[in-house]
């Protein structure tokens, strides 16, 4: 049986502790001494969590928690930790206000923009949100060339902000087929928390 | 005075004249999210809801600062007060100065200044038979604070929970004042239980609320599985717990968040019947789209919190 002290510590470390020891050293019976029963209940409810049979005891002032690893164990998976998983992508907003590219011939430039959009899929998942405000809505209504590429990436997940006041000013609210309707605070805020912003 | 330290309510309320009352309140706590911009906004969100809670409007607010020197740049403190300034502002409310010492841990909040109109002061005090409480926003923050802390939150929950915890009560209270309102409090430290069992205690009736009809931000009951409950959250059972009853098909882990402290929560609000609906539809309709009646005012058992 491994031992684990983890007493002077407050929560969530007793937890930390007992995960480690649990997930690295393969233990499959512990016996957690911690010195609060908020960190006794805690540890109690992870070890659940992983498929250990759980005992409480007392051990003069401090609280012990006794996991034993069952036969019919099945580790559910813990939270991916921060540094694993998605927080390494980078997150990109790109933001349309046009649905042309550049100025000139307005025929290339709605074909260069379709084709922007499509595209878009080779960024993978680094692509994190899609904002569309001024002319850029109209790319996101019933009839747009690119309406399929948008709903196809809107199923895999990835959030498309469309300007409410920029619909509004369309007459195009009721239109809209793609996209959550979004404000000036949300697209602020994205463009914040965004690690790259792309302005077309 | 028509609020001071007899009972605790969010904020004291200090009568000038006929038609005005000063509302003040203090709050700043050490940080709670990685980003000091976010933490700024939050602990602003956070001080400027208890003037909303009161049924009034914040005015002015200064702030306050513990920084540690010697271990961080300016810089971050600079971050620190745009995040409050532009909350304020957000507010409508106008920094008139604050004040700040060198401290081994960082600190930030606000003292916060507002009106309101004498007659119109909300508290704790008041709730009716047959009332129902209207909660504003999902619990589940102190949860997800801890899950950050211990590093295992995803990007997207802490994104999720950071807007959530730095969104003003201002919309859910500019709502709220068109209708007769029978008491109000805004959900932190003492977790939703808590602060409810402050509005219970000494009135003679007692509260059922519908689990199912509690929001709960799903990654909260995700982590509090893993034993990831803030030692606040147990503090607050073993301080409340006995006033509240549950039965056994109720899973142990939910009363447990119902006490999970709350960081710039939702306001809980106490309606007539007759008008708890339109207040919901109004809410929903004004950017507090999470609002839902949770439960009622009952006449049995008396001074207890029913969980069904």
């Amino acid at each position: 049986m491994k031992e684990i002290d983890a007493r002077g510590l407050s929560c969530p470390a007793p937890v930390l502790q007992t995960k480690a020891v649990v997930e690295q050293e393969k233990a499959d019976a512990v016996r957690v001494v911690v010195d609060t029963a908020a960190s006794q209940q805690n540890v109690k409810r992870f070890l659940e969590s992983q498929g250990f049979e759980t005992a409480l005891e007392k051990q003069g002032g401090d609280y012990v928690v006794v996991g034993k690893c069952t036969a019919a164990r099945q580790k559910k998976e813990t939270p991916k930790p921060q540094s694993e998983g998605n927080i390494e992508l980078k997150k990109i907003m790109v933001m349309c206000a046009t649905d042309r590219i550049g100025f000139g011939d307005e025929e290339l430039g709605l074909k260069l923009m379709v084709n922007f959009i499509r595209t878009l899929k080779e960024m993978g998942p680094e692509l994190w949100r899609l904002v569309f405000v001024n002319n850029g809505v109209k790319l996101t209504i019933d009839g747009s060339e690119v309406l399929a590429d948008l709903e196809e990436f809107e199923e895999t997940g990835l959030c498309i902000l469309v300007c409410g006041t920029c619909l509004d000013h369309f007459n195009l609210l009721e239109r809209k087929q793609v996209g959550e309707t979004t404000n000036m605070l949300d697209i602020v805020t994205a463009m914040q928390l965004a690690d790259k912003v792309i302005s077309i | 005075m028509i609020v001071g330290l007899e009972r605790a309510d969010d904020a004291g309320v200090y009568k000038i004249s006929g038609d005005l009352a000063l509302i003040q309140t203090v709050d700043f706590f050490t940080p709670i999210v990685d980003d000091p911009y976010w933490f700024g906004q939050i602990a602003a969100a956070n001080a400027l809801s208890d003037i909303y809670a009161m049924g009034g409007e914040p005015k002015t607010a200064m702030n306050l600062v513990g920084f540690p020197l010697k271990q961080m740049d300016l810089s971050i403190l600079r971050r620190i007060l745009a995040g409050g300034l532009d909350k304020m502002k957000e507010a409508g409310v106008a920094l008139v100065g604050g004040h700040s010492i060198e401290d081994g841990e960082l600190k930030y909040g606000l003292s916060v200044t507002g009106f309101v109109h004498p007659k119109k002061v909300l508290t704790k005090r008041g709730m009716k038979l047959g009332d129902r409480l209207v909660l504003t926003k999902p619990l589940g923050t102190g949860v997800i604070n801890t899950a950050i802390k211990a590093g295992l939150a995803s990007t997207d929950v802490i994104d999720k929970v950071i807007r959530l915890m730095a969104t003003l009560n201002r919309d859910a209270a500019t709502v709220m004042a068109r209708f007769p309102i029978h008491a109000c409090t805004d959900v932190t430290g003492f977790g939703l239980l808590g602060h409810l069992a402050e509005m219970v205690v000494g009135t003679g009736y007692g509260v059922v609320l519908r689990v199912a009809d509690i929001p709960i931000l799903p990654e909260a009951i995700e982590y509090a599985g893993y034993g990831l409950l803030p030692a606040g959250a147990f503090k607050n059972r073993e301080f409340r717990g006995a006033l509240v009853e549950f039965s056994t098909g109720i899973d142990p882990l939910i009363p447990d968040l119902l006490f999970d402290p709350q960081t710039s929560g939702g306001l809980l609000i106490c309606i007539g019947e007759e008008n708890a609906d339109r207040l919901l539809d109004g809410l929903v309709k004004k950017n507090a789209t999470e609002s839902k009646i949770i439960g009622e005012v009952v006449a049995e058992p008396k001074e207890k919190i029913v969980l069904k």
